[in-house]
């Protein structure tokens, strides 16, 4: 062997062997979410395309639904209510987030713990409350008559605003949550550098803290926009028997009408709508993300 | 009218029990760069951000150009800052950045215009403005940063160790440009940093921060030639400190005896000696070594010891000499003056009286 031998580089193998050992610890996780998630959604989508006659591949049940106005309005209905709930939620967390990032106060722990009880509480307990105070002879209403500003009760529940008043609540601190992770990743020196170079407090919102947390209210929209559309009880509870969403919708079709073919349907169109906001979402943060460099 | 830019007066900020700033007493003339020198912890960042508007005294007054600033928020202030972490707006370009203050005022758009292109070229970052913050190199965001703050032209600017993220050779370059641009624009600087290289280099004035108070606040030769404590004299450049044990006066000098029984003999400038003093300085480069013994005829101290260790800086050597009673003193020696010097030799040693100052505390 010559000493240039030494100095050349040993060929790299092109193929990196596949050790089978370091995937061993996905394998539980994995075969659980096959069996509790994978398999039955796959059935479920497959079931969608199920003729009444037997055929296994069919647009049938589709036509069922898109062709009943009832029905699309439904769609509509679950859409523009989780719409408005994001917003609302959005646009309250918002405050109560800018306060918990940047308070040093004492209370601050007080305000946090405030802010997570109600998910301690069940979703039907909490709409059972809102019930309590929203209904024709509930609190609000009962005050109202009693001091004689009104004569009718005011319809607060049995519609779209006790659906949302009701869904806001809910999800108000996962909105919470996912926008005190973003606000509290800005530099509390730029609202100082803002502020020094003469900013008040309004163009510092403006200008500084709003385009720098997008990321944190469009995950907020999201999951506010997710959790309500895929939300039972609430809209079960205080939207009454004529306020119909997807969710409830799909109860129905299976339980009284017996017809799990289009309840699929609706299950499948309820994920769609989720997957399209959530797809939207992200394409539209990435976009802002590259105009804003951060 | 004041000629102050800044007046502080008994200014204290207490955080409960503790004192992070104790009754204050500062005047910065307008257009001098000053800085405020001192470790962590000594105040010199809540003094800023007191003058900055962020932090309120708990008494005290802070007057800027004759007014008193209590309950003037910063925004209505018009000082200028440059922070140490930079706090450039990551979602805006360079241009934008140093347009905002402007903006803020309210200037016409091609006022803005001028002025940015007019910080840019000063700090040397013309052509940047396009750019977004992260697509520049430390040093580059670092005069980003300061052309942001001097666009608006304030009077003031405050510079919170703006220099300390930077390497070395950056740093020392930055130092030169920052002074060139403090005189050009006739601006006063207040500079906070716990780097005393960087306040001798660019300071008209030096106030050394201890524990909360005003150690000591001068012109930088002042400070480093009479230091009036022995922490002003540790902090700023190298000294060798004796612990004194006792004084006697003999003729028109002091005799001096330090704790390991070496005496030596000080002369003051007016002879006289306002406190007790604790401690004697003297400056390493003050110690005069030689491989021979000097000529006994002078009144300088002669002190003979061994060499016992040598520290290379390039230009000169740091010599650490062991006396006969084991006292170490440190002397600067130039690397050219003493050829053939080496560790574990004799060596003598020589310094004049006037080198030997006496410190009360």
């Amino acid at each position: 062997m010559t000493s240039t031998d030494t100095l050349s580089i040993t060929p790299q193998p092109t193929r990196l062997p596949i050790r089978f050992g370091q995937f061993l610890p996905l394998a539980p996780p994995s075969i659980m979410l096959i069996f509790i998630f994978a398999i039955p959604m796959g059935m479920m989508i497959a079931l969608s395309f199920r003729g009444a006659d037997g055929a296994l591949l069919t647009l049938d049940n589709y036509q069922r639904f898109f062709s009943d106005d009832l029905m699309l309005a439904g769609l509509w209905r679950t859409a523009l209510m989780s719409g408005l709930v994001a917003i609302c939620v959005t646009v309250m967390a918002y405050p109560v987030a800018y306060y918990l990032a940047r308070s040093t106060s004492r209370w601050r722990t007080v305000v946090f713990a405030l802010a997570i009880a109600p998910e301690l509480a069940g979703v039907v307990l909490r709409t059972y409350g809102w019930l309590v105070i929203l209904e024709d002879h509930g609190a609000i209403n009962s005050i109202l008559i009693w001091s004689g500003m009104i004569s009718e009760p005011l319809p607060l529940s049995k519609n779209l605003l006790g659906v949302v008043i009701g869904l806001t609540h809910v999800v108000l601190p996962f909105g919470i949550l996912s926008l005190l992770t973003s606000i509290q990743g800005i530099d509390p020196n730029l609202e100082r550098a803002a502020q020094i170079l003469g900013a008040s407090r309004l163009s510092i919102i403006r200008r500084i803290i709003l385009p720098l947390s997008v990321p944190g209210i469009v995950s907020s929209l999201l999951i506010a926009f997710t959790m309500s559309a895929s939300a039972y009880a609430t809209p079960a509870l205080l939207g009454g028997a004529g306020f119909k969403v997807l969710a409830t919708m799909v109860y129905e079709q299976v339980l009284f009408y017996i017809d799990w073919p289009l309840a699929a349907v609706m299950a499948v169109l309820l994920l769609i709508l989720m997957l399209t906001m959530t797809l939207a979402g992200t394409r539209a943060e990435a976009r802002l993300q590259r105009k804003l460099h951060v | 009218m004041s000629s102050n830019d800044i007046e502080m007066i008994s200014v204290t900020k207490a955080y409960g029990s503790h004192r992070a700033v104790n009754e204050v007493n500062l005047a910065i003339p307008a257009g001098e760069f000053v800085s405020i020198l001192g470790p962590s912890g000594c105040g010199k960042t809540t003094t800023l951000n007191m003058i900055a508007g962020f932090a309120h005294p708990s008494s005290g007054d802070i007057r800027i150009r004759g007014k008193s600033q209590n309950g003037v928020p910063p925004e209505k202030r018009g000082i200028g800052m440059v922070f140490q972490n930079y706090a450039l707006f990551p979602h805006m370009t360079v241009e934008e950045n140093v347009a905002f203050g402007l903006k803020m005022k309210k200037r016409p758009i091609g006022e803005i215009r001028d002025a940015v292109k007019h910080a840019l070229r000063r700090v040397h970052l013309d052509g940047y403005g396009e750019r977004y913050p992260k697509e520049l190199s430390g040093g580059q965001q670092q005069r980003a940063a300061l052309a942001r703050a001097i666009a608006p032209e304030p009077s003031l600017l405050l510079l919170d160790e703006p220099l300390s993220n930077l390497d070395l050779k950056l740093r020392e370059a930055m130092r030169v440009e920052l002074k060139d641009i403090q005189e050009q624009l006739a601006m006063t600087f207040v500079y906070v940093t716990h780097d005393q290289d960087e306040a001798m280099a660019m300071s008209d004035r030096i106030v050394v921060m201890q524990n909360g108070v005003v150690a000591q606040c001068g012109r930088p030769a002042d400070i480093y030639d009479h230091p009036r404590s022995s922490f002003v004299a540790d902090f700023i450049g190298k000294s060798n400190l004796l612990p004194i044990q006792e004084v006697q006066r003999s003729g028109k000098d002091w005799v001096v005896s330090v704790a390991t029984g070496l005496s030596l003999r000080a002369k003051t400038p007016d002879d006289t000696l306002a406190d007790p003093p604790q401690y004697c300085c003297i400056r390493p480069e003050a110690v005069r070594l030689t491989m021979v013994e000097s000529d006994a005829s002078t009144s300088a101290n002669r002190l003979a010891g061994t060499l016992t260790r040598m520290v290379n800086l390039g230009a000169y050597f740091d010599c650490f000499v062991t006396l006969q009673d084991g006292t170490v003193l440190k002397s600067l020696v130039r690397s050219t003056r003493l050829p053939g010097l080496t560790s574990n030799q004799t060596v003598f040693l020589s310094i004049e009286r006037e080198a030997v100052q006496l410190l009360p505390r």
